[in-house]
């Protein structure tokens, strides 16, 4: 039985991950949906990474993106003067996230639930002033035009060209899946239970045994460092960088990302990102009440999915399956 | 039935309607014109004034018949996004707007690093996008042919600034500016053009939405500063100058933009203002008939006064007509691109020929107020006025 | 030397607004142990209904004020029971709700009224007054007034009062408190009408001194929870040092370092208050805490 489910988990896997590579193939004809999709996966990294922090193991991080400005910024800084090609400029740009992330931690995460909030915000909030006002660095408020994409790379059977948009989806994707492949192997190990254990109740953790500050400064780094690659991939997207796009209002939108999505789920985050990208793109007719309608969805949301449009969609499911288990078992065929 | 099968179909529904719905081309002939600007959030003010403009010139267009170019006529219809000033947005909005929507030319923006996204996006597509209002030099030098700028840039704002600062020797020289790109930019602007004998005094940034200055005209009084330049928008500028005369401070103030207009004088008393100097590129009551037609015009369609970046953006619009008459397309992005890089263009803001950086040079004029609320120009020296005539 | 004095005068006035608006968040916090992050837009909603009020219905300020409060606390109650009972254990989706409100407030502002700022006139805010070489106006200190007159009222009504006792009771120990026969839903809806009356009161009060606009609220909403978590989350007089504290130092940060760090020193404090008391300056030490 537990073969089966793995192989199952496995090509279920593999499919997902084919179709999202045949994106660019379906889509050929309509770049404004690819454009669209290679934003949500822009977006998805970094929810995935505070996807670990908040939904696994219960820290409410609200200044999660600035460590994905950290990540686009050093990428950004490093392919723009060339002083790096793409590859050791997206590493340098995760691990500086990754690196800040333990600073911020150590001090932070010492603090109860709602005060680690508001401290989370506040770092948030002093990275956005340092990308805001170190001009002679980061381009200051004006943003950081003329960021260069990544050049072609030759795979041998085919040329994946990110100046192109099909090309530069691929690229995004792979990140996509490398992130999706780290949060499924950190939530399915031991080190990953742990966590959960923590969420659940860290006293009881701490007494059978966990070092709770241990897991937790982990976790903090691990997801302030894939927020640094997501930063790092959003801003070759862009090709600019500006500060605004990690600031409070992002903070907020990747915690709702998460939280709406479904947290503590590996596919809520995907979700989420989905939903804040799409959903406001799609929403463009309604242009002058879109905000007005987006708020209000929120707080239905909030009310009538407590768990979330992934806790939703498994509500609905098992619904439908207890229905049909129900009339099979009372005979009818 | 799985979980992601369910969220799978709703999503697939959700977002296969959205999508599919493009803009429907319309029985008669029209173009769809593509304007990216902040419609929500903290510069959603300046952004009605300029999404004012283009719709003062697309009005003013038709009823006029439309526009004719080659053998057709054909109205004219803005397709607006709002970008309120989010880099991932205003590169989504362009992408809708060219790939989507198939304008053949996008106008707008306010905010300098949202415009820095939306650039490639018009050079991938080569669709030409013209900016009417963001003010960060960097912008027009990144190489770009398909982005234009008709407004001046900091730069250019500052350098006449700079020179009547250095004539009257007002130092020290105190700021008062907005944290952000606007606020940054023209203080940086403004210390790279000032010479050392123009001694910088007190810097004081503010975070946009913040409305007490007392903390900054106490440490502009210790500093003795000789003027205060005051790089915002016209709300908390009222506010500061405000704040400052009522400590006592006669400190000269310097102002930027819209802060010499009526529309300012009415958040204000005359007497708050007197003496202020202020650049613009746009003074309202100056006795130039392309600017007076455009007040009055602005005035009988929108009921207040008329403000700098609806004056830049009603021009920015015309001058994209005018490029797609003179290219004869009203599709073609990459031949309107050409039309507009050797197009020579009298509007109400002046003269506009784009440069090799496709920058334009508008006149920037100096603006000072008197008492009793009316205001004279004082630069270009060929257009100096008395009372009443800025 | 001067210059400081001058300064922490400058900051304890705007420090009085934080406290009006701490107020209000600690209150909720307090009994509620919900972290309210739409009281910014209450706030926001409390200058506009002032406005509204002055100019089209009384023509008199103070009467637009007291009707500005007793409206907020229709609303805040409103709220209580239609968003924020639901989701008392739901952090994260306390969140989401707050901010599906903002952004619908907000934009609903921005509908309603139009992006550009207001503009309210009052008597208080023309006539001014000398402090030394400073100068405020009659309506800086009217909001000091409303803030110490509104600390007073608070600890009176909790101290003197029965309903003031099931509100401290609740706030301690929600379950005894029910055990002992409070109805600890009329304190939940009590804890919201007063939280939102107090923050309609700051914006009702900071309106016509400065403007009013769909932003006005979200500066002060940051300060509040600045001021909240560092005097201690749920403590009143933490909230009161909290707020002043806080203006204190953005104002005389001036002095000595360049302007746009200044709220990077109110974070700096922040963080290093918490990491000798990561309860807050008066906060209560938990089991379990560091």
């Amino acid at each position: 039985m537990r073969v089966r489910a793995g192989t199952a988990r496995l090509a279920i896997g593999a499919l997902f991950a084919a179709a999202l590579y045949l994106v660019p193939v379906a889509f050929a004809g309509s770049p404004y949906v690819l454009f669209t999709l290679t934003l949500t996966l822009c977006y998805a990294i970094p929810a995935m990474g505070l996807n670990l922090l908040l939904g696994y193991t219960g820290l409410v991080s609200l200044g999660h993106m600035g460590f994905a400005g950290v990540g686009a910024y050093v990428t950004a800084l490093l392919m723009k003067h060339g002083l790096a090609s793409f590859v050791p400029s997206i590493l340098a740009g995760t691990l500086a996230a990754g690196l800040v992330g333990v600073l911020t931690g150590v001090p932070c995460l010492r603090l109860r639930s709602h005060y680690f909030i508001i401290v989370t915000l506040a770092v948030g909030m002093m990275l956005f002033l340092l990308f805001n006002n170190l001009d002679w660095l980061t381009g200051g408020a004006a943003g950081l035009p003329g960021v260069p994409r990544p050049r072609p790379l030759d795979l041998g059977f085919a040329v994946v060209d990110p100046r192109r948009p099909a090309g530069f989806y691929l690229l995004a994707a792979t990140a996509f899946l490398l992130v999706f492949v780290i949060q499924y192997a950190l939530v399915h190990s031991d080190f990953g239970r742990s966590l959960a254990a923590i969420r659940q109740d860290e006293t009881l953790a701490a007494s059978r045994g966990v070092d709770v500050f241990a897991h937790k400064l982990t976790i903090f780094a691990v997801s302030a460092a894939i927020a640094g690659l997501g930063g790092g991939v959003q801003v070759l997207f862009l090709r600019a960088a500006a500060p605004q796009s990690f600031g409070f209002l992002e903070d907020v939108n990747v915690v709702l990302i998460v939280i709406v999505g479904g947290s503590g789920s590996l596919f809520g985050p995907c979700l989420g990102a989905l939903l804040f990208v799409a959903l406001p793109e799609a929403l463009r007719v309604a242009d002058a009440f879109r905000m007005v309608l987006f708020g209000a969805a929120l707080v239905a949301l909030a009310l009538f999915a407590p768990r979330g449009l992934w806790g939703l969609a498994a509500t609905v499911a098992r619904k439908l399956r207890a229905d049909r288990s129900v009339v099979a078992r009372a005979g009818h065929s | 039935m799985t979980s992601a099968s369910v969220a799978a179909i709703a999503i697939i529904a959700a977002l296969g309607s959205a999508f599919t719905m493009s803009a429907a081309g319309a029985a008669e002939k029209s173009i769809d014109i593509g304007i990216v600007t902040a419609r929500s959030g903290p510069l959603a003010a300046p952004g009605k004034f300029q999404l004012n403009g283009f719709q003062l010139a697309v009005d003013t267009i038709n009823k006029a018949g439309g526009v004719k170019i080659g053998s057709d006529t054909y109205q004219l219809a803005l397709k607006v996004y709002d970008t309120h000033c989010n880099a991932a947005e205003g590169a989504s909005a362009m992408q809708r707007l060219v790939g989507v929507d198939h304008v053949p030319v996008v106008l707008g923006e306010v905010c300098s690093p949202t415009a820095a996204a939306e650039a490639p996006v018009a050079s991938d597509y080569s669709v030409p996008l013209i900016l009417t209002v963001p003010t960060a030099p960097d912008l027009t030098r990144q190489g770009n042919p398909f982005l234009f700028r008709v407004n001046a840039d900091t730069d250019q704002l500052n350098k006449a600034l700079a020179a009547y600062v250095v004539e009257r020797h007002w130092s020290p020289l105190s700021f008062i500016a907005w944290n952000n790109d606007a606020g940054r930019g023209g203080v940086n602007g403004m210390k790279a053009l000032l010479p050392k004998d123009i001694a910088i005094g007190y810097v004081g940034y503010f975070d946009v939405g913040a409305v007490d200055f007392s903390s900054d005209v106490t440490n502009i009084r210790k500093s003795e500063a000789r003027a205060v330049m005051l790089l915002m928008d016209e709300e908390p500028g009222a506010l500061a100058i405000r704040q400052i005369r009522d400590a006592g401070l006669d400190t000269q103030l310097v102002g930027t933009l819209a802060m010499g207009s009526d529309r300012f004088l009415k958040r204000l008393d005359a007497k708050y203002l007197d003496g202020m100097v202020q650049y613009s590129a746009f003074p309202p009551s100056a006795p130039l008939q392309r600017i007076q037609e455009f007040g009055q015009a602005y005035r009988a369609h929108f009921g207040e006064e008329a403000h700098g970046f609806a004056a830049q953006s009603y021009d920015g619009l015309l001058l994209a007509v005018n490029a797609m008459q003179a290219a004869g397309t009203a599709t073609d992005g990459a031949a309107i691109q050409k039309a507009l890089s050797g197009l020579s263009f009298d509007g109400v803001i002046g003269h506009v020929q784009f440069d090799g950086n496709n920058q334009a040079s508008p006149p920037v004029y100096i603006t000072q107020w008197c008492k009793g609320g009316t205001r004279k120009i004082d630069f270009p020296a060929d257009l100096k006025s008395g009372c009443g005539a800025g | 030397m001067t210059a400081l004095l001058e300064q922490i005068v400058n900051g304890a006035m705007m420090g009085a607004i934080y406290v009006l608006v701490a107020l209000g968040m600690v209150l909720i916090f307090g009994v509620m142990e919900i972290l309210n992050f739409a009281h910014g837009v209450l706030f926001m909603a409390g200058g506009y209904l002032c406005d509204v009020f002055v100019l089209h219905l009384t023509g008199s300020y103070p009467l637009a004020v007291i009707l500005t409060m007793v409206t907020l606390a229709i609303i805040g109650v409103a709220l209580e029971r239609g968003v924020f009972r639901r989701l008392r254990v739901n952090v994260p989706m306390q969140i989401v709700a707050s901010l599906g409100l903002i952004l619908m407030a907000e934009n609903g502002a921005v509908l309603l009224f139009g992006p550009s700022a207001l503009q309210l006139t009052v008597p208080s805010v023309h006539s001014l007054v000398r402090v030394g070489e400073l100068s405020f106006t009659v309506q800086h200190f009217i909001i000091i007034g409303a803030a110490v007159a509104s600390i007073a009222a608070l600890q009176l009504f909790l101290r003197r009062t029965r309903l003031g006792a099931a509100l401290r009771a609740t706030s301690q120990n929600p379950e005894a408190a029910r055990v002992i026969g409070i109805d600890s839903d009329r304190v939940y809806r009590l804890t919201f009408a007063v939280a939102s009356a107090l923050a309609g009161l700051g914006g009702a009060l900071l309106g016509p001194l400065f403007l009013i606009s769909p932003q006005m609220g979200d500066l002060p909403l940051l300060k509040g929870l600045t001021a909240i978590v560092l005097g201690g989350m749920g403590s009143i007089p933490g909230a009161i040092v909290g707020g002043f504290a806080i203006g204190i130092i953005e104002a005389v940060s001036t002095l000595f370092i360049t302007t746009d760090y200044r709220d990077m020193v109110v974070f700096a404090v922040l963080i290093a208050i918490l990491l000798v008391r990561p309860w807050g300056l008066f906060g209560i030490r938990v089991r379990g805490d560091a």
